[in-house]
């Protein structure tokens, strides 16, 4: 029961870094409509960012999370305006295309930029600590707690800033919020800014939390974002938030009576299941449709 | 030099019967498959385990037959097409656009994972390897890859022509008349799903051939040297040649590959940094993509059928305008979004 238990401890970590890297996934879906493969190459910028940050600069945690933020912010606003802007009035497949093309340009700009070999960060771990029947580190509670004030500000974002508002119209209707006065363009803009930034910090989080990172480790990442964000419902934050809690606990309970490598597995059995029975994504009302995105 | 040349036109000829096949699933039918590297693996995989024999103490991976290399690659089609119509019937049942591209994505990953990590299925990430020869040892190893190359080319001929043939058939209409209009191909009475799903096993078939010559043309195959993004290249040649347009696949693959492979050999690539090179290569790709989509989505030989099937006669005055003689659906219109937004 003690290891059940300590895997639920696990997953918890795990799902706090998934719920901030869907959200972002699922923003960048609501504004732009675009299903955006290159996004797991965001998080692997974030970590990376760190990583210089801390070996060439000295920087500690802190200013480390920051230069993360930045960098994957910089990222997302440089996707959106080099890339899904100009493929605005092509269908979503075409666009979805063109992110692979992107996706695969950046990881190997990564690859030449720090090699293939795996790097890690240096910060301390901390001490272990039994918290309820939950076995962390003071690192991974460091992570869980600024993932959940990250994700506490993105609500706020949404439900009490001009710019949720804007957000939200534009999310439902381009054309009709351009007409309302709202400027379509820029919300998208900071929009991508955002979800670079949640992005790029969830990358820092996660090459944290596994202690290596190589160019790869979005890729993965960009799978369970995904299946986290069309489970619980794509296109919708609060909706993405709730996927990404229950497949990380899926995964790691799932994971304890298996083996973690098998995670992607899970991750995909869990995602047909749920495109089967509800396409819409869990947590959205309605019946299940045939779904065209 | 000869050498060089033989591996490099067997490679992009091998790699053209692939790319015939995903430009099935994708130029035909509409649906952007990505775990067509899954089938393309599988048919390496299955065709290697049936030729080599028993697997010896450390390496481990089921059946160890050793049949006759063309009985195996026939076995091998099977059952990609057998594996295929699960991820198909998956995919393909209601998931459309950036729902069936995602199902793809997470199923070609899934079993990349369990094939690295299940040992002893196919010996895990060591992959699996042993060498054979289809023509029984009798030919010297020079001569073996010539006839080994004709007789690729002369599959892909085959295909070609078959698929050339389907193309133009009343099957090959009604696959693009569901990709153009689902709703009104469903009102003139066509199965939506069953022509989809066709036209999917068709071309998952033909990745299982391509798997099958290219187990015989490189004997050993393991998940670290082949992720699913080694086929990015079939996707860019795909678009290059033509999307829906059996002629123009072949020739875009032909050109992408030698191409590629010629440009970025002269890549320096110094020994202190062994992944300069292929990286280079790999956002070349990425670029030819995303400029393709872009700048002329409907390749060098765009697909142009007319309304009976037959292909149109262009005269040299229409070559260099777009659209004159049919629109192309997939460049013109903008799609209406659908209204499914943040919940307030």
């Amino acid at each position: 029961m003690s290891i059940l238990w300590i895997s639920v401890g696990m997953g918890l970590a795990v799902a706090a870094i998934l719920a901030l890297s869907s959200v972002a996934f699922t923003l960048e879906y609501a504004v732009s409509r675009v299903v955006n493969l290159a996004h797991g190459e965001v998080l692997t910028i974030g970590a990376y960012a760190a990583y210089v940050g801390e070996t060439n600069f000295h920087q500690n945690l802190y200013v480390c999370a920051i230069i993360a933020t930045v960098a994957g912010s910089l990222t997302g606003m440089g996707l959106n305006f080099g890339l899904i802007e100009r493929f605005r009035n092509q269908k979503p497949l075409s666009t979805l295309i063109a992110t692979l093309g992107a996706s695969l340009i950046l990881q190997n700009l990564l690859l030449i930029g720090f090699g293939g070999a795996s790097v890690s960060y240096q910060f301390a771990q901390g001490n272990l600590l039994h918290v309820g029947p939950f076995l962390w580190t003071t690192l991974t509670i460091k992570v869980m707690v600024s993932a959940v004030v990250v994700a506490g500000l993105i609500y706020l974002l949404l439900q009490r800033t001009l710019l949720g508002k804007a957000l939200r119209a534009v999310s439902q209707n381009r054309e009709l919020a351009q007409v309302s006065g709202i400027p379509a363009r820029r919300v998208v803009m900071q929009t991508w800014a955002v979800a670079g930034a949640v992005s790029g910090f969830a990358g820092f989080l996660y090459g944290e939390t596994i202690g290596t990172i190589t160019p790869t480790i979005g890729n993965g990442f960009l799978l369970l974002s995904i299946t986290a964000a069309v489970g619980g419902g794509l296109g919708r934050p609060y909706a993405t938030l709730g996927g990404a809690v229950v497949l990380g606990l899926v995964m790691s309970i799932a994971g304890t009576y298996t083996s973690s490598a098998y995670q992607l597995v899970i991750a995909f059995g869990f995602l047909v299941v749920m495109l089967l029975i509800k396409p819409n994504g869990m947590f959205v009302r309605g019946r299940a449709l045939t779904v065209r995105a | 030099m000869l050498q060089y040349w033989t591996a490099i036109l067997t490679e992009a000829t091998i790699f053209g019967v692939l790319a015939l096949g995903i430009d099935m699933i994708w130029g035909w039918s509409g649906d952007f498959d990505l775990s067509a590297y899954a089938y393309f693996a599988l048919g390496v995989y299955m065709t290697i385990i049936m030729t080599v024999g028993k697997a010896k103490a450390p390496v481990e991976y089921v059946l160890g037959w050793r049949l006759p290399y063309l009985l195996a690659v026939v076995i091998a089609v099977v059952v990609v097409v057998a594996f295929a119509s699960i991820i198909g019937a998956i995919a393909l049942r209601n998931l459309r656009d950036v729902y069936f591209s995602i199902t793809t994505l997470g199923a070609v990953w899934a079993i990349y994972y369990l094939v690295e990590n299940f040992t002893p299925l196919f010996n895990g990430y060591n992959g699996v390897f042993g060498l054979f020869d289809p023509m029984g040892g009798k030919l010297s190893y020079n001569a073996y890859h010539y006839y080994f190359f004709a007789f690729c080319l002369l599959v892909l001929f085959l295909v070609y022509l078959l698929v050339q043939r389907l193309s133009r058939s009343p099957f090959g209409r009604m696959v693009r008349a569901v990709r153009d209009d689902e709703r009104a191909a469903a009102v003139f009475g066509r199965n939506v799903f069953w022509t989809k799903y066709r036209t999917y096993l068709c071309g998952a078939g033909l990745a299982g051939l391509s798997g099958g010559l290219f187990a015989a043309y490189i004997g050993a195959f393991n998940p670290l040297d082949w992720k699913p993004t080694e086929i990015f290249v079939l996707y860019a040649a795909i678009l290059v040649g033509g999307r829906g347009n059996p002629r123009g696949v072949v020739l875009g693959s032909f050109i992408v590959y030698v191409g590629f492979v010629e440009m970025t050999r002269y890549i320096p690539s110094p020994a202190a940094r062994p992944e300069l090179g292929p990286a280079l290569r790999q956002i070349l790709i990425g670029l030819l993509i995303i400029l393709m989509l872009k700048f002329r989505p409907s390749g060098l030989l765009p697909e142009r059928l007319g309304t009976d099937g037959t292909k149109v006669r262009r005269s040299w005055r229409t070559w260099f305008s777009r659209s004159k003689i049919l629109p192309d659906p997939r460049q013109d219109d903008v799609v209406a979004e659908p209204a499914s937004g943040v919940e307030s």
